[in-house]
């Protein structure tokens, strides 16, 4: 399939600080998430796919054409900014359909399409009162509301839940998972891990405004060979379970505390056995298997020293 | 004890007697400042008329038989007024941004939650504007001064006119305090520096054009309190003991200048908060 | 009979599932984008704190004409003169719409406001929204023109009308004789506002600090290269704008004096032209730097 976004070995800098360095990466369909820490760049890769900031050197295409002076991009792209500002004296509707007419919608159609838009982020009832009287989540609300306003194939966004309280945060998430599934694409940015790992698996890692690694959580987890892999195993007898763990040569390191703790430089080879051993039930019953390895946080971690 | 304790330590080095705080904020106001090359420029350019006097100087000093280009009370006089454009620009270029800058970033909370009152604040505030404003008056006048009396070898024309140098410090004092505590009022009124740049141009040139009109009206030059920029040049005529250039008495103008600093005073004290009172 | 409380996320309504075939749309034509975001600027500007104020300032004159006009109906205004000689409310009015308006207000009001059309949406970090729609930059700077040019003709130009009404009686004057002047007061002024707000837009897109920049042409440049002889006064906008006011110059100081001296007037045709092609040709130049610069926006 077609990525959406291609940036070839893009690099942007501000006189003499580089916000990205020699990035090449392909967005595919679906949820991409965007993640590093604060500083990372990727504010800088948002505006640069958003036409905002143009490359100081390398190309970007997005939705198979180059977004820096080309303004008809914008009607398959929706922006949702990082930056808590609008025009305070507005109503969230006059402002939502006050924007969407720039995309060409008559009065009576862009009423109709901020309000749907304003439906669909549960602002419905605060829509003729001034944004300047907003809270935070509202805020947050109307510029996602904004963003998709005209209905684009792609949506990026910024920070979305950022100020959100947590049934707002849950909300958006699953309005995220609903738009992918109904075809659109995002690309969504956080730093808060477990925010992305809600939406997507799909990711791009970035830090120091280079890419450190792209795509399933899980296959870039398996890739990092070299670090160990930590599993939990809770067992009825324990020591029993140790003892054969300890003939391998995979077993780095072993703990007994509530649950056995191991740390294996094989780890598919070693679930294998654990699955040999749990059936043949020799070493007492295995009650649960966990890896609080295999998530974004480890991949994370392990990456962004 | 073999293992250090690697927990948060306390500063116990010496601290600062209450009440310089201001200092704080003024250096890092003027370092901020420096650090601009555009206003640095602005800063040398200001410097020139300082040069072209000097030569002026020397000259008068080995051409004596030149009356016209001889040093005179009215040079000083002549080259502080000349130094109003500069003093404009400056009092833009590092002044509208003091407060208004802090307001748009909501820093006034930031600083008031430190042991740092309102008044010192505002004096640090002060401080940078009056820094940059003196180093184009008050300096360069006095560095004059100085040339007048190596020029000449002696100090014949200081001691003849001992006023001069208390003049300058009088009136490089009244022209800071008042334009600067005006620029400071004007940048707590809005979160926008270019509008206080604005507003300043009004305070300055508008009052000057509203004069204008009521001069050509009335033939009356009376009239003239009506504009700051007037009031400074009246006032700066009388403190060099020049005949005054407008018929507003000399105690009218200090009153019209006590009055625009009450009202600078006044709005800063309104203005410059910890919260924002919404009604 | 065990009850489970719905989990309240899940009850509430969902995005639309697969949506039906978008309809294709065009962008709106440049003139129609200008004038969309001059709908979405207008009441922004025009209602703002700023505009508030300088309507203030603007209604200054105003104050000096009622007050004029009290002492008159109080016969204290006996002596109002210009240059020795017993005058009407006509030279009066003159003498303001030089001094105030075209000198000052008009101007300053065009650096103010041109400088800032995007520069404002640069600060309070809006300028994002606009820029991420499918038009042009140079549509977005044009709507915000027009919205600056309906704001400051909305605040200065009643302002004249309220001071021909108080200004003009004075010595005896007449409302009808001097409501030709008066329109053609109104029509330079408006055109002043256009073509100063045109230059400031160029200038706030070129330079970092416009601010400066436009105080310096308009208090400097412009009153220097009118008081020089020679090509330099044509370098300006006060040079075709002042060919058309209809009344005499005051001399209220060596800078008129200068100005006086040195008057080479163009004819009506001439600065009307020379003032729209500057407008047309400012704010192409503006376009053409807006959509080429990055506007980096403060963390």
């Amino acid at each position: 399939m077609t990525p959406l976004v291609v940036a070839d070995h893009v690099s942007k800098w501000y006189g003499q600080v580089i916000g990205l360095n020699d990035v090449s990466v392909s967005i595919p369909t679906g949820i991409t998430g965007l993640l590093g820490p604060n500083g990372a760049g990727k504010s800088t890769l948002m505006k640069l796919l958003t036409g905002q900031l143009k490359p100081s050197k390398g190309s970007i295409t997005v939705l198979g054409e180059g977004i820096w002076g080309n303004p008809r991009l914008f009607f398959r792209l929706g922006f949702c900014p990082e930056q808590d500002a609008f025009y305070d004296r507005m109503t969230g509707l006059e402002w939502v359909s006050g924007l969407v007419r720039l995309n060409g919608y008559t009065e009576s159609e862009a009423k109709r399409a901020a309000t749907k838009a304003l439906e669909i982020v549960d602002l419905i009832e605060a829509a003729n009162k001034k944004i300047g009287g907003y809270s935070k989540g509202m805020r947050q609300r109307v510029k996602l509301a904004q963003a998709i306003v005209h209905d684009p194939e792609l949506l990026i966004l910024d920070e979305p839940l950022s100020g959100m309280d947590p049934i707002a945060r849950r909300r958006t998430i699953r309005l995220v998972k609903d738009w992918a599934k109904a075809g659109k694409s995002v690309l969504v940015s956080s730093h808060i891990l477990y925010e992305i790992e809600a939406m997507t698996s799909n990711i791009l890692l970035i830090n120091n405004g280079r890419i450190l690694a792209e795509g399933d959580v899980h296959s870039i987890r398996d890739l990092i060979d070299e670090h160990p892999h930590t599993v939990h195993v809770r067992a009825d007898n324990p020591r029993s379970l140790a003892r054969e763990f300890l003939t391998r040569d995979d077993v780095l390191s072993l703990k007994l505390e509530q649950d056995a703790i191991i740390e294996t430089s094989k780890p598919d080879s070693f679930y294998r056995y654990l699955t040999e051993l749990a059936a043949s039930g020799h070493a007492g019953t295995i009650t649960e298997v966990t890896s609080p390895d295999d998530n974004l946080q480890a991949v994370f971690k392990f990456l962004v020293k | 004890m073999p293992i250090h304790d690697q927990s948060y330590r306390h500063y116990t080095g010496q601290r600062s007697p209450k009440g310089r705080a201001w200092t704080v904020i003024a250096s890092a106001g003027v370092r901020y400042m420096l650090a601009k090359k555009a206003f640095l420029a602005l800063l040398v350019l200001a410097w020139l008329p300082f040069v072209v006097r000097s030569v002026q100087l020397y000259l008068s000093a080995n051409l004596p038989q030149m009356p016209i280009i001889a040093a005179t009370p009215q040079l000083f006089r002549d080259f502080l007024e000349q130094q109003g454009v500069f003093v404009f620009f400056i009092t833009i270029f590092t002044g509208a941004g003091l407060i208004a800058n802090d307001m748009r970033a909501n820093a006034l909370q930031i600083y008031l939650a430190k042991p740092l009152d309102r008044a010192e604040y505002i004096a640090g505030k002060f401080a940078v504007l009056a820094f940059f404003l003196l180093m184009s008056t008050w300096l360069p006048a006095i560095m004059l001064v100085v040339m007048q009396i190596v020029f000449a070898g002696n100090l014949t024309f200081i001691s003849s006119n001992f006023y001069v140098l208390p003049a300058i410090f009088v009136y490089t004092g009244i022209e800071t305090v008042v334009l600067g505590l005006v620029m400071l009022a004007l940048s707590s009124l809005s979160k926008s520096a270019r509008f206080v740049g604005i507003m300043y141009a009004g305070f300055i040139f508008f009052t000057q054009a509203l004069y204008g009109v009521v001069f050509v009206i009335t033939r009356n030059s009376g009239f003239s309190w009506m504009s700051p920029s007037s009031n400074l040049m009246q006032i700066g005529d009388l403190i060099f003991r020049l005949p005054g250039r407008f018929q507003a008495s000399g105690l009218v103008t200090i009153i019209a200048l006590v009055v625009i600093v009450g009202l600078a005073a006044f709005v800063l004290e309104r203005r410059v908060r910890g919260v924002e009172v919404v009604t | 009979m065990s009850t489970t409380t719905p989990d309240p996320i899940e009850t509430l309504p969902t995005a639309a599932p697969a949506m039906p075939a978008r309809p294709i749309r065009q962008a709106p034509p440049f003139a129609t984008a200008a004038l969309r975001v001059f709908d979405l600027s207008l009441s922004q500007m025009l209602w703002s704190r700023r505009t508030i104020f300088l309507g203030l300032v603007v209604g200054s004159p105003v104050a000096l004409g009622l007050m004029l006009r009290i002492l008159d109906a109080f016969g204290f205004a006996g002596n109002i003169r210009m240059g020795g000689d017993s005058v009407n409310g006509s030279s009066v009015f003159g003498a303001m719409i030089w001094l105030l308006y075209l000198r000052f207000l008009v101007p300053v009001l065009g650096v103010f406001y041109g400088t800032s059309l995007i520069a404002d949406e640069v600060d309070d970090k809006t300028i994002t929204y606009l820029f991420v729609r499918p038009i042009s930059r140079t549509a977005v700077l044009v709507g915000k023109f027009l919205a600056y040019v309906v704001t400051t003709i909305f605040v200065v130009l009643p302002s004249v009308v309220v001071l021909y009404l108080c200004v003009q009686p004075l010595g005896h004057g007449s409302l009808a004789e001097g409501f030709l002047s008066l329109l053609t007061d109104l029509g330079l002024l408006a055109l002043g506002l256009v073509a100063y707000g045109a230059l400031f837009a160029m200038v706030g897109a070129a330079f970092k600090r416009p601010l400066v920049a436009g105080l310096l042409f308009v208090l400097g440049w412009e009153q220097l290269a009118m008081a020089l002889p020679g090509y330099l006064r044509k370098l300006t906008i006060a040079h075709y704008l002042q060919a058309l006011v209809p009344h005499v110059m005051p001399a209220e100081g060596l800078g008129s004096a200068l100005q006086s001296l040195f008057r080479d007037v163009p004819t009506p045709t001439t600065s009307l032209v020379i003032l729209f092609a500057m407008t047309v040709i400012f704010l192409a130049l503006a376009g053409w730097l807006v959509e080429r610069r990055e506007y980096v926006l403060e963390q």
